[in-house]
This record gives C-alpha cells, sequence and structure tokens, in this order.
C-alpha cells in the first residue's frame, strides 16, 4: 500500500528528453551554407577568396564591389527576410485554419497586392523615391485591406469561423485576380512591368527595399513565434482552446493580422512566390514535430534558407539568363515535397 | 456549489436552452440525460464559457462567471471532450500538458512542477506507459483515457464531461466511468456528466437532471427520476425498471 | 491598438527606406566636371556626362539601332538579348533581358559609362541600375518624327558624334519629305488593317492611335481601320467583325516574323471574303521596321508607302 502511494507520488519520467536544440542548430547551419552560396555565385565568376577580401573591405577591385554589395549582398537580404516571411505565415496559417493546404495567400494578401501594385503602376509617378516607393507600399496597403476586409465579412459576433475565412478569402482572391488581369490586358504598355512584379522581382529591390522590408519581417516573425502556444492550442478546435483557458478569438485575430502583415510585406518587395509557404512548414513537421512553438521558427529559418537556394538555383540554372524565383520554386520544390511525403506516409504526422 | 438560475442558449433565431435553473453540490456528481438533441451538450458548453449565453445567475461557490476571462474559467472548469477531432500529431504527454495552460504564461513554458502535475494525472488515468505515443495512434478508450488526463492536470474543483462514452466499447465505457467516480470521490470533485445511457447514469451519478427539449423535465435522485412513466415520454419507448441483481443501483430494460 | 502599431510600423518603413540610400555601400561615385551639355531624360532625370561616353551598354533593340546608325557602334560594349541589328550587334555580350530580367551583374562588369535604357524597361530597372554607381539615361518613345530626331540628337551628343547625328537627321528628314511629297497629290486612301496577332484568328490584334505604327499608316497615305472604327486603345482586340464590315483594301502582317503568311490568312474561317483577301493584297512586314523606335522607322514609312500607292514610287 505504502508503495503504491509512493508510486503515485513520484512517477518515472515517461522518457528522456530530446536535445532541445539540435533541429535548430542544424537549420542555422543551413541556413549559414544557403547565404554562403547566395553571396558566392552569380553569372560573374568571383573566386572565394576574393569574395572574402571584398567583404572585409581589402578588395583592389571596385568591380568586384560593387557586384557583391550592390547586388548579392542586398539580394540574399532580400531573398533571406522574404523566404522567412512567406514560410513562418505558412506555417501560422496552416496551424490557425488547421488546415495542410494553407499558404499564406489563403485570404487574399497576394491577390490583394497585385491588384494594388498594378493600379500603383498604371499611374505615371515621378521618379522619385517616393515615385518608386508607391509600387510596394500600394502593394502593401491593399494587401492588408483585403484581409481586413475578409476578416470583417467573416466575423460572426465574437468569433471568427475559419470556414468564413477560407470563403471569403477565396471569393476576394479570385476578384482581386481577375480585376489584376483585366487591367493588365487593357494596359498594354506597362505589361511587362506588371508580370515582372507579380512573378518576383528580388533582382530589383536594392537595400532600399531590403530597408523597408526589415522591420516588417522582424515584428511580424516575433509576434508568430511567440504564438506557437496558442497554435498549439488551437489544433484542438476553438472550443476546447478555450475551455483550455485561451481567448479564441483574440488570439485568432492576433496571429491572423500578424502573419498577414508579414506577407503583405513581402509580396509587396518580392512579388508572389509560391510553395515556399507551403512546403516549408511541412518539410519541419514531418522531421521535428507539429509542436508550434517550434514548427513556427523552424520554418522561419528553413524558409529563409530554402528560398535562398531556389534563387542560387533560378540565377544559375540557364545562366546568364535568370529564371523567375517563382517557378524554381513551384518546379523544384513539388518533386522534392512528394519524396519528403512519400518517406512518411504512414506516420500521421498531420 | 454551481449556481445556474434562469439560463438561456440560442443559436440564431432558435432557443436550445430555456430557462436552465440548476443547483449542484460541492463534491456531487449530476449526470445530464435526455434524447439527442434536447440541449446536454449545450448546457456544459455554455457553463464552461463556449456557447453564448444569458442568465440571471451563473456562479461557482459564489462568485459569478460571467465576468470571468477564459483562463480564470479554466481554473475553475476542465472539459473532456468527446474524442472525436483531436489532431493526430500530438503526443499524449504534449496532449496532457496542454492542460496546464491556465497557469502557464502565453509563452507556454512549462515548469517541473507542471510536468510533475501532469505525470500525475497520467499515472491517475493509467495511460503513463503510452506517454510517448501519438494520440492518432490510441484506441477511442485510450484516447478518453488522455483527455481525461488532461483535464486532471488543469487542476480544477469542477469537471465537466461531454459524452465521454459515446464512442468507446462497453469495457471502456465502464472503465472510465469508473476512473471519474473514484477521482471525484478522492479528490471531492464536482462532476457534471452528459450521458446517453441511462443505466450507466444510475450508475455512477448521484442526482440525474432529465433535459428535454431545452428544458428540464425532472431532477433528483435515479431513484426520484428514472420511473418508467418518466422514461416512457421522453424517450417514447416502454421500459421496465428494476433493482439491479447484485449492484445498489436501478436497472432500465426497453421492452420489446 | 491595432491602428496605432501598424501608423508606427509604417513610419519605421518610410524612416527605414528613407535611411536606405545613405547607408548603402556603393563604390565610389566618379568625379566629374560641369558638363557642356546634361540632359533631361525620359523619367525626368537630370543626367550629366563628364565626356562623351566610350562604353555605352544598350537594353533594348531600337538603342542599339540608334547607337550604331549614330556611329558610336564601336564605343558600344553591352547590349540586350534582343539586339539583332546591325548585324554587327550580335557579335556584342548580351547583358540579358529576356523574361524582363537583365543580368546586373555582367552589366557591373562591364563597367560602362552610358546605360542607355528605353520605354521597355521599369523605372525600377532604371534604379537599380543607378544603385550601382551607373550613369543611366532613358530614351522615351517617340510620338512624332520630331520626337524621333530629337531622341537622335540626344544620343548623338551623348556619344560624342554630334555631326554624324546631325547628318543622320537630315538624310531622314529628306527621306519623309519626299514621301510625303509623293503621297500628297492622292487622294484616294486604302483601307488599312495592320495585324500583330492572329492567335484567335476571329479576335485578331491591331494597332491604333496613340501607337507610331498608326501615325505611320496615315502618313504613308493609309486609313487605318482601327482608327476608322473609333477605337482608342493603342494595341486593340478587334473582332474579325468589324474587320469584315470595313472590307481593308491591304492587310499588312506585321506578324509574319512568327510565321504567318498570305496562304495562312487566305485559310482562316470568315476571311476569304475581306477584299484584300480576294485581291491579293495581304502582305508579309518585318514589324521590327515600325515597332522599334529608331531610325529604321523611316525605312518602315517607305515600305509601307510603297505597299499602299505602289504607282508613286515606280
Amino acid at each position: 500500500m505504502v508503495e503504491a502511494r509512493l508510486a503515485y507520488r513520484n512517477p518515472p519520467r515517461p522518457y528522456p528528453p530530446m536535445k532541445k536544440s539540435l533541429p535548430f542548430l542544424l537549420s542555422i547551419l543551413f541556413l549559414l551554407i544557403s547565404v554562403l552560396l547566395s553571396i558566392a555565385i552569380g553569372s560573374v565568376f568571383i573566386p572565394l577568396p576574393d569574395v572574402w577580401k571584398t567583404l572585409i573591405g581589402q578588395s583592389a577591385n571596385p568591380t568586384f564591389a560593387t557586384i557583391l554589395w550592390d547586388i548579392r549582398l542586398p539580394r540574399t537580404a532580400l531573398v533571406l527576410l522574404t523566404g522567412a516571411a512567406l514560410a513562418g505565415s505558412g506555417a501560422s496559417y496552416q496551424g490557425l485554419f488547421r488546415n495542410p493546404l494553407a499558404d499564406p495567400y489563403l485570404i487574399g494578401v497576394a491577390s490583394g497586392a497585385g491588384l494594388g501594385a498594378v493600379i500603383a503602376m498604371s499611374i505615371q509617378w515621378p521618379y522619385s523615391f517616393f515615385g518608386l516607393m508607391a509600387i510596394p507600399m500600394a502593394a502593401f496597403l491593399t494587401g492588408m485591406a483585403t484581409v481586413l476586409l475578409v476578416y470583417w465579412i467573416a466575423r460572426v459576433g465574437q468569433s471568427v469561423p475559419t470556414t468564413n475565412l477560407i470563403l471569403a478569402g477565396t471569393v476576394f482572391s479570385s476578384f482581386a485576380s481577375a480585376l489584376t488581369s483585366f487591367l493588365m490586358l487593357r494596359s498594354s504598355g506597362d505589361l511587362h512591368r506588371a508580370l515582372g512584379w507579380l512573378l518576383g522581382g528580388v533582382s530589383l529591390g536594392g537595400w532600399d527595399s531590403v530597408l523597408a522590408l526589415l522591420p516588417y519581417v522582424i515584428v511580424g516573425l516575433a509576434l508568430l513565434t511567440v504564438s506557437g502556444h496558442a497554435l498549439n492550442l488551437l489544433q484542438f478546435g476553438d472550443d476546447q482552446a478555450q475551455q483550455m483557458g485561451l481567448n479564441v478569438s483574440r488570439a485568432k485575430t492576433f496571429i491572423l493580422i500578424a502573419a498577414s502583415l508579414t506577407t503583405a510585406a513581402a509580396v509587396a518587395f518580392a512579388g508572389i512566390i509560391g510553395f515556399v509557404g507551403l512546403i516549408v512548414p511541412h518539410v519541419v513537421r514531418l522531421w521535428w514535430g507539429g509542436d508550434y512553438r517550434r514548427l513556427i521558427p523552424l520554418s522561419i529559418i528553413g524558409g529563409a534558407a530554402a528560398l535562398l537556394l531556389a534563387d542560387v538555383l533560378a540565377r544559375v540554372v540557364i545562366a546568364p539568363q535568370e529564371l523567375p524565383i517563382g517557378i524554381v520554386t513551384a518546379l523544384a520544390g513539388s518533386p522534392f515535397f512528394l519524396w519528403v511525403l512519400r518517406r512518411a506516409k504512414n506516420q500521421g504526422y498531420w | 456549489m454551481i449556481e445556474i438560475k434562469n439560463l438561456n442558449v440560442s443559436y440564431g433565431s432558435r432557443l436550445i436552452l430555456k430557462n436552465i435553473s440548476l443547483h449542484v453540490k460541492k463534491g456531487e456528481t449530476l449526470a445530464l440525460l435526455g434524447p439527442n438533441g434536447s440541449g446536454k451538450s449545450t448546457l456544459i458548453r455554455a457553463l464552461s464559457g463556449v456557447a453564448p449565453a444569458s442568465f440571471d445567475t451563473l456562479s461557482l461557490s459564489g462568485r459569478s462567471l460571467s465576468g470571468l476571462n477564459a483562463a480564470a474559467r479554466a481554473r475553475l472548469m476542465a472539459v473532456v471532450p468527446q474524442t472525436v477531432s483531436l489532431p493526430p500529431a500530438f503526443t499524449v504527454w504534449e496532449t496532457v500538458l496542454l492542460g496546464r495552460t491556465p497557469y502557464l504564461n502565453f509563452l507556454g513554458q512549462i515548469s517541473a512542477k507542471d510536468e510533475a502535475i501532469a505525470r500525475c494525472a497520467l499515472t491517475k488515468v493509467d495511460a503513463l506507459s503510452f506517454a510517448k505515443r501519438r494520440v492518432g495512434q490510441l484506441s477511442g478508450g485510450e484516447q478518453q483515457r488522455v483527455l481525461l488526463a488532461r483535464a486532471l492536470a488543469q487542476s480544477t474543483p469542477v469537471l465537466l464531461l461531454d459524452e465521454p462514452t459515446t464512442h468507446l466499447d462497453l469495457q471502456h465505457q465502464v472503465g472510465l466511468l469508473e476512473l471519474v467516480h473514484k477521482l471525484a470521490r478522492d479528490e471531492n470533485l464536482t462532476v457534471l456528466i452528459a450521458l446517453h445511457d441511462l443505466n450507466l447514469a444510475a450508475r455512477y451519478a448521484d442526482r440525474l437532471a432529465l433535459i428535454v427539449d431545452g428544458e428540464i423535465k425532472a431532477l433528483g435522485t435515479p431513484k426520484e427520476v428514472l420511473n418508467p412513466e418518466m422514461i416512457a415520454a421522453v424517450y417514447h419507448w416502454p421500459v421496465q425498471v428494476m433493482q439491479h441483481p447484485f449492484l445498489d443501483t436501478l436497472l432500465i430494460l426497453p421492452e420489446g | 491598438m491595432f491602428r496605432k502599431l501598424t501608423f508606427v510600423l509604417l513610419i519605421l518603413m518610410l524612416v527605414g527606406s528613407a535611411c536606405g540610400p545613405v547607408m548603402t555601400p556603393t563604390s565610389a561615385l566618379p568625379t566629374f566636371t560641369p558638363l557642356p551639355v546634361s540632359f533631361s531624360d525620359g523619367l525626368g532625370r537630370i543626367v550629366a556626362l563628364s565626356h562623351p561616353a566610350q562604353r555605352v551598354v544598350s537594353l533594348a533593340p531600337s538603342n542599339t539601332e540608334i547607337l550604331f546608325a549614330v556611329g558610336a557602334g564601336a564605343q558600344t560594349i553591352g547590349r540586350d538579348e534582343f539586339s539583332d541589328y546591325p548585324a554587327e550587334a550580335k557579335s556584342l555580350p548580351s547583358v540579358g533581358g529576356s523574361m524582363g530580367k537583365y543580368n546586373l551583374e555582367q552589366i557591373a562588369a562591364l563597367k560602362p559609362d552610358l546605360v542607355l535604357a528605353a520605354e521597355i524597361n521599369t523605372p525600377e530597372q532604371v534604379k537599380a541600375l543607378t544603385d550601382l554607381g551607373l550613369t543611366v539615361f532613358y530614351l522615351s518613345n517617340p510620338k512624332t518624327f520630331e520626337d524621333l530626331y530629337t531622341n537622335l540628337e540626344t544620343v548623338a551628343t551623348l556619344t560624342g558624334h554630334e555631326s554624324a547625328g546631325s547628318q543622320l537627321i537630315a538624310s531622314l528628314r529628306a527621306r519623309v519629305a519626299a514621301v510625303d511629297a509623293k503621297i500628297a497629290p492622292i487622294s484616294s486612301r486604302p483601307t488599312v488593317f495592320y495585324e500583330i496577332d492572329a492567335s484567335d484568328p476571329a479576335k485578331p490584334y491591331s494597332i491604333g492611335p496613340g501607337s507610331f505604327v498608326n501615325l505611320l499608316i496615315a502618313r504613308a497615305g493609309g486609313a487605318n481601320l482601327v482608327e476608322l472604327a473609333g477605337i482608342k486603345d493603342a494595341y486593340p482586340q478587334v473582332s474579325l467583325e468589324q474587320v469584315v464590315s470595313a472590307n481593308p483594301t491591304i492587310i499588312v502582317l506585321g506578324d509574319s516574323m512568327w510565321g504567318t503568311t498570305a496562304e495562312s490568312v487566305a485559310q482562316r474561317p470568315g476571311w476569304d471574303k475581306i477584299a484584300a483577301v480576294q485581291n491579293k493584297q495581304v502582305f508579309a512586314f518585318d514589324d521590327n521596321l515600325v515597332s522599334r523606335p529608331g531610325p529604321r522607322l523611316v525605312d518602315g514609312l517607305e515600305a509601307l508607302a510603297k505597299l499602299f500607292h505602289p504607282g508613286a514610287f515606280k
């Protein structure tokens, strides 16, 4: 009897704790390698020792300096931020909607942003700082406006049912896309500019775009990272999450806004790049489990690395020509994901 | 301990619960019975704050529940839902730890004390041996025990169970209710449990509330509530009620 | 609270972007002495060169043609993927331009002192190049022949070939005047349909007011079907019904470089009743002569005039 009571008080630990930091270390290593590749590879061959010398300011070659500091580094930074933003938002959306097919564009951010960009392009802004920033700003504002509109329509009293969000989001996405296509057809002169933006304009931003994007991505992703626990709770449904003590409508609103802000900013500067937001969280989930406290930060790091690799491929595959990065993510991402999925078919990981 | 006066719940224009008044004593197990759609689950949801309700009184130990936020309410009552929609990827351990949410910060950081309580809860339901397995790989009975452990980990004085035996086979039904009964007795928990099986309700509940079309048709001990006329009127089928041959409870047998 | 947060973030963004150019690590800007000439380019930017450009990269086929025409071919060190005229241009290194993407690294590596952009280049592309410390001049598409002459003069000055430029402009003017003289006494104007795409033969694309081709057709003594139909778009899609009812006398196949021939037009359902088809007045045409905003526009004018009024050009 005493033994039973003692065992009751001190039951054995169920299993030895896993090294918590291993996935993070591996992911960061992956990211560092991707960053290195992105800086070292380009259509102009710069030997690695010269790359190093130029970065630490000891190179005699001004062309190398221009290429590294003004072309490759800002591009690397922009791609890194975009990949992080898309994968982090994608993971959050998948958790929020409890839907494995959710990606950051589900409720209309991208279509809205595209519409805003195309409208802004039809206006003859002066060639000034604000004139050029007008396009990303317009894209960002319309992207956010679309999300808020979808949210407002989907609301039922105090709660925001996810089904309503998806339905309203799909409707607005289609509408905005159709309108965008129409506008593009009408303004044949600016068609190539709009297409270039839509397919992904990571090559043109420069440091201005990086600095403009940076605060949004950092703040947005920080907010999403701390929402991991709430997302875990939400996996059990709104009712159970509330019954366990989560203020469900506040949490959902918070996550929705943070993810949409991050996505809208990324789309505004990099155009619409698909698959990263959808696939990276799944890969992370397959390897490291579905705990959102880990899934979100790991997706952020993994997304940055994955998009960097895709960008390197985009620059290398048909050099000196360049593939739009959205095409690389689609072409490379799908088969890779099928391979990963095959290996985890029966684990019931979702 | 739980005081409910004139509780109304409507979904849109439909009135689901009408003027429900109920008093549950501390340490008591009250079973909610009634045909499908009568409002049993809705009452549980209204109590736990998930269904919007209007009422004159809704209080626990004299403290009104209406002003409480979700976390405060979750420290007072824990819900064991049906096992229908569990995310299969979570492990048992992770699931039970989530029950500690009302005591955690917003990041969900777990302390050693939280882990101890979770382990304790798993031991009580005898689920510690499969703590590492994913919920999706468990049987219905095991899943229900995990949900019970999660509710116990929430360390609340009140336990609400929403038809926990619906998808279970016989040994798990009885096993779960025996467990709830024993835990309620050991830890003096106040339990509200929605059931559809009259015999189980008679065996394991101190009092029964028979809910029909959103109203309480009868409230009292099993002996008071479970008489053939009442049951036939509610369920539209003739039954015989007799004393159980070897247990101190009633046996309800449908007639042919 | 959310509104405040957005406002703060917006401010942060604006401030952050304003700090951008200041913090951009570029190579040292080239010093230059005040110049004899500075131009305002098509984007309204003031572009200044300390001396005539010796290393020019062209980002559009029209610019390449202009450079070679004013005698600056030897100073052109790079061109876009699609520059193919004159033949010498093809041997120059390509800096991209397909799918709208230029190879910035290649351009930087060539170390040009002038990059000549055209209207097919976007303001973002111009900015990306100026961020690298390069001098970019954006040549807007001409709306009239005078605009064309101005562009030629500008490029000639930028590359130090003012006299060659003036001679070119003078000869072009003379040729245009010659066409005007031959066309002026002719009172009848054939209705012309200029086709740029007929992937869907029931809804072909043509050119209308606002495009230079429209101006050329009128100048060459033709009447553009699109303009007669009252359509205002520069590159409209018209319906077969409109073409049939206008019954053009002449059809010019601007899409002949993509394989369209007079025979294929005759085989299209519904096209066989059109006067131009029945009288075998369907002509293949090199669209580059009228769509590239360079000196060959005059070649295009002459070619069209010969098609519309062959009798005047015997």
